[in-house]
């Protein structure tokens, strides 16, 4: 038996090998980084929320920052409340102080695994849903309220409870609450 | 020397045969790669789309799917902001469709209307179905959230009638009959509010904890607490077996939640005393 040649064949061979499997990653690699990519490069997911801009951020931590779901997938992170108690909640505290605006005031943020809730942004747009600018005072008082929802159901996947982003849409006409969404 | 200018034709032939792809077609492979690879809503996938709609700016659905993200997630400007440029690409699919999300991502029964009465004009001799469901069905919810029971119910009809003639009875959307039960209800017609709650039930094997929470009202207006009694324990039941009205994403029109059946019962338990 010619055991040089036999060497040398599969030394080929994996030279071959090394070489397919060096030009998939090289066409992976671009097909992600570069072929499907466009100019203006997304480097997060649409709903990111930043910790270090976002409100109420400090001391609030996610169980897996890589890993955080939408609210409604797979399932339902809720108030513990439910859609009741959390509308009850807020529409009677929450006082129409002769505010004029209309429009949705959005805020958004996540709960975590643990159904504590942080990471708060806040996005106000007209009813025509362009950005606009409440009254300051009718933006605090529902941030403040929307903040003292404190205990959340959070969601649950794997055979275990994740971390999930959620908001609540306030549709407001002259200043009072028509609407709760979602 | 033509030999090898035929080669180098074949070899030009073979590689334009795998590489020339029109715009279009490389646009819907970006697209493709995109949606198809990451989870709606990512980077990976709103790369690919972006891309997309960077190679091919009438590509239609990139333009769309691009906007589905940011309504999902609570973010209106950046929805409409894109959704609007989907609409000037197609016009007949997406007003009507923008008309469903109206109602139920911003609960804009005015804008919803406006957009379905739109739809009319678009496309007169057709009924647009957006997420599968005639526009007049989706107006006889919009004109309920309005509180517009006379245009609910006229709405609920047309689309009912509609589909008896041309399918049958057994394929009008069971909250069709719900819905104008509903109406009728709130508007204080309840013969006609406990019929639609009972076709509901006659094409939807008798469970739906909704129909039974309001024939159970009905029953107790009447003053036949026991029979109302009854319709709430099973409308329970019901309740927690899973058939009760609802949707995706948000909470639906008129949605009942089990506290509501309990203070009912409740209520009845206290009437009867």
């Amino acid at each position: 038996m010619n055991w040089k040649r036999i060497f040398k064949i599969f030394l080929y061979v994996i030279l071959g090998l090394t070489i397919v499997l060096f030009a998939l990653y090289g066409y992976a690699y671009y097909m992600f980084n570069y072929k499907f990519v466009p100019e203006k490069k997304y480097t997060h997911d649409v709903e990111y929320i930043d910790p270090e801009t976002a409100l109420l951020s400090e001391g609030f931590e996610v169980c897996n920052e890589n890993y955080i779901l939408q609210y409604y997938n797979p399932e339902r992170a809720t108030y513990s409340k439910g859609k009741n108690g959390l509308r009850k909640f807020i529409l009677s505290n929450y006082k129409n102080k002769n505010y004029t605006d209309s429009g949705y005031l959005n805020i958004r943020f996540v709960i975590n695994c643990k159904g504590e809730a942080g990471r708060y942004v806040i996005h106000e747009n007209d009813l025509d849903l362009n950005p606009s600018t409440f009254n300051k005072d009718l933006v605090d008082q529902l941030f403040q309220l929307t903040t003292e929802l404190k205990t959340w159901n959070p969601n649950y996947l794997f055979d275990d409870y994740r971390d999930s982003y959620m908001y609540i849409s306030y549709r407001i006409e002259h200043g009072e609450i028509i609407e709760i969404i979602p | 020397m033509a030999r090898l200018l035929k080669l180098y034709l074949n070899i030009f032939v073979v590689l334009c045969l795998f590489s020339c792809q029109t715009k279009r077609e490389k646009a819907e492979e970006a697209y493709s790669f995109g949606v198809t690879n990451f989870g709606q809503g990512s980077a990976g996938s709103i790369n690919g789309i972006a891309s997309a709609i960077e190679i091919d700016s009438t590509y239609e659905q990139a333009v769309y799917e691009l906007s589905v993200a940011y309504l999902k997630r609570g973010m209106p400007h950046e929805w409409k902001a894109q959704y609007d440029k989907a609409v000037l690409l197609d016009s007949v699919t997406r007003i009507p469709w923008r008309g469903y999300l109206y109602l139920w991502f911003y609960r804009d029964y005015k804008k919803a209307i406006a957009d379905f009465d739109t739809s009319d004009t678009l496309t007169p001799n057709f009924t647009d179905q957006p997420q599968g469901h005639s526009v007049d069905y989706w107006r006889g919810i919009a004109y309920l959230g309005l509180k517009d029971y006379d245009n609910s119910i006229l709405y609920f009809d047309k689309y009912i009638h509609q589909e008896i003639e041309e399918s049958g009875e057994d394929w009008v959307e069971l909250t069709a009959f719900l819905y104008r039960g509903i109406a009728y209800y709130e508007s204080g017609n309840y013969e006609k509010a406990l019929y639609n709650f009972e076709k509901r039930l006659e094409h939807g094997r008798n469970l739906s904890a909704d129909a039974k929470y309001y024939m159970a009202l009905i029953a107790q207006q009447k003053g036949k607490i026991e029979l109302a009694e009854e319709l709430i324990n099973t409308a329970i039941d019901e309740f927690k077996q899973g058939y009760f009205n609802n949707r995706p994403y948000v909470e639906t029109l008129r949605q009942i939640y089990l506290e509501d059946l309990h203070a009912l019962k409740l209520q009845l338990h206290q009437d009867n005393a």
